[in-house]
């Protein structure tokens, strides 16, 4: 079964249906106020016309800290990655087109243990959502790729399966799904919103005025790189433990921090402007096999958290519709 | 010996064997990897790098001063500079350490064959061009004219340099060293020029539009002698520089050392100066 209408009040049904495949994750609102990714124990957790999470969906691939390594005696062993069964539900496009992207970084050859093993794991049912004013994305959302996609219509839900596992999910709730909606679903609303294009890597070296303006204005505080769904930089660390051995660790590391690009006795990146350089690099230029891939999934998470209102995008105003000479 | 993939992350054991004081911070190491890296390091090439564990510090990128011996083990020229290199300067012989590897391109010893080759080293980067320019003298009738210009600080900072004279003396070498300050020197003491590395490079007569260079030296050695060497004549393309970055993984995914788009782990650590040119922050 590939496609299907769910109605809103067996959504409760559905959603112990997605229990049997691993533990329910999805968008909650926490006490603090925090929009997250969490376990979602009781219906009245959900917040399924939520914006954006804080923090992307990339901390269930890629954990903030894991050891990668433990060493006893001198040598080293593999850790083996904790990697339950995660269903998460209600992942917006722009985040399920941020791990297609890590995917295609992290089970290239050869493939990332921990990540693959995890990704393995992993069930995506995406969500369709209505962009806001931060919002810069473009595919049109059922394309994300994901097991299953839930499009909002008229009373409930359109379902559709895009992989074998989709696919058993909605033959696994056959008898709560009807096959057709009660009416036509509203075509996909166009975004007023727009997707960034691979940007020419001088750009950065441009004479632009704004590249020193944001220099000026950046705090390094790497807000946005954390919150990033794209965002995977990391730096290894090694820890020694009181009785002899010890662990490998592997955490995120942010390029806007000064340590970033660090040697011994030099720092290639020393300054602000340069550090805001590399990430612009990384973003909308690619590195080496992913030369020419823009990275930004146009969430918007960036511009929402950066403390100074930086927004990159101005540098690439052409593709906005009101500020198309900012070059 | 095994051809079979190594697991990304992890790496093969090796122990010190022996270590040799270069100079006051710079010790040769002389290591033996476990069978299981035994095949992964025959094919290393000079040039390329190997992630070099001490456990309890981490890991640093080194470029082995040569390639495998005939038992396999490994020269590793090691500055003392930060925590795991101060940790490696610490260890005795028998001390566990850990490999990944073989990571990069290496110089190009192929396309190298049948032209003349100049090696610039400074300092430090004497390391790596070590392991090159043993491999074009062990081959050394499959090469043109072979140079070496090796520019240290001062006398006693110069690294290899009985080895290199002797090498220098059995022909097949031409070798040029200079320090850049020179205190009084005692009678019977080598003597080599006093300059900068650059300065050894005019009125030097070689045959420049057929030669290969090949650089490995601080950056701001990169940033004098570059313009220096292609005013002598040697096409871009054939200068090959071996970067330093912060290299965490080797495999590409840290992203710490883009050097433009290029990752010095996979696209380097040696460029062409032609890959380089378009890229201001490259040296």
């Amino acid at each position: 079964m590939k496609n299907g209408y769910l109605k809103n009040d067996q959504l409760t049904q559905f959603l112990e249906t997605l229990r049997l495949l691993g533990a329910l994750h999805g968008p909650t609102v926490s006490e603090a106020g925090v929009t997250a990714f969490a376990p979602i124990s009781e219906p009245a957790s959900w917040r399924l016309d939520y914006g954006r999470t804080l923090i992307p969906p990339k901390k269930y691939l890629l954990p903030f800290r894991e050891n990668l390594l433990q060493f006893r005696d001198g040598s080293y062993q593999s850790s083996a990655p904790a990697a339950p069964d995660i269903v998460l539900f209600g992942v917006h496009a722009c985040d399920l087109d941020g791990i297609a992207y890590l995917d295609r970084v992290f089970l290239a050859d050869p493939p990332d243990p921990g990540y693959a093993a995890r990704r393995a794991g992993l069930t995506l049912i995406g969500l369709s959502c209505k962009p806001d004013d931060y919002c810069f994305c473009s595919s049109p959302q059922g394309s994300a790729p994901c097991d299953l996609f839930l499009s909002t219509c008229e009373g409930g839900f359109l379902l559709e399966a895009k992989t074998p596992k989709g696919e058993a999910i909605a033959d696994a709730s056959r008898e709560f799904l009807s096959l057709a909606p009660p009416s036509p679903p509203p075509a996909d609303a166009a975004h007023d919103c727009c997707a960034l294009k691979p940007q020419d890597p001088q750009l950065r070296f441009s004479d632009n005025p704004l590249w020193a303006r944001f220099a000026e204005l950046c705090l390094s505080c790497g807000a946005c790189s954390v919150c990033c769904p794209t965002c995977y930089c990391f730096d290894v660390r090694e820890y020694p433990s009181l009785s002899g051995g010890g662990v490998r660790l592997r955490e995120w590391d942010n390029c806007l921090f000064l340590a970033h690009g660090e040697v011994a006795g030099a720092n290639f990146r020393e300054t602000r402007l340069e550090r805001l350089r590399y990430r612009f690099l990384h973003k909308y230029c690619g590195f080496s096999p992913l030369q020419g891939v823009v990275s930004c999934v146009g969430c918007g998470r960036c511009k929402a958290a950066c403390p100074v209102a930086i927004d990159l995008r101005e540098l690439m105003e052409p593709c906005l519709p009101d500020k198309g000479d900012a070059l | 010996m095994t051809g079979a993939p190594l697991a990304p992350h992890l790496p093969y054991a090796a122990t010190l064997l022996e270590r040799r004081q270069l100079s006051a911070d710079t010790a040769l190491f002389r290591v033996a990897p476990e069978p299981a890296g035994l095949g992964a390091l025959s094919r290393l090439v000079p040039g390329q790098f190997v992630q070099l564990s001490v456990p309890g510090g981490g890991e640093v990128p080194i470029s082995p001063a040569d390639l495998p011996g005939a038992d396999g083990t490994l020269e590793l020229c090691v500055r003392r500079v930060g925590h795991v290199t101060q940790l490696l300067h610490d260890a005795v012989p028998g001390q566990r350490l850990g490999l990944r590897g073989p990571f990069g391109t290496g110089f190009p010893v192929r396309e190298m064959a049948g032209h003349p080759v100049l090696l610039l080293a400074g300092g430090l980067g004497i390391a790596p061009l070590r392991s090159l320019l043993f491999h074009l003298l062990r081959h050394r009738d499959e090469y043109g004219e072979i140079t070496l210009m090796y520019g240290a600080r001062q006398p006693e900072l110069m690294l290899f340099r009985e080895e290199l004279v002797a090498l220098a003396g059995q022909g097949g070498l031409r070798l040029y060293l200079t320090v850049d300050f020179a205190p009084q020197k005692p009678a019977g003491d080598f003597s080599c020029a006093v300059g900068l590395l650059p300065d050894l490079l005019l009125g030097f007569s070689f045959d420049a539009g057929k030669s290969y260079a090949a650089i490995c030296g601080p950056p701001p050695l990169y940033r004098c002698l570059v313009g220096e060497l292609e005013g002598t004549g040697v096409a871009p393309k054939r200068i090959f520089l071996s970067l330093e970055r912060r290299m965490r993984c080797g495999i590409g995914r840290c992203c710490h050392c883009a050097v433009g788009q290029m990752l010095c782990c996979t696209d380097g650590p040696v460029f062409r100066l032609s890959e380089l040119q378009q890229i201001p922050e490259a040296l």
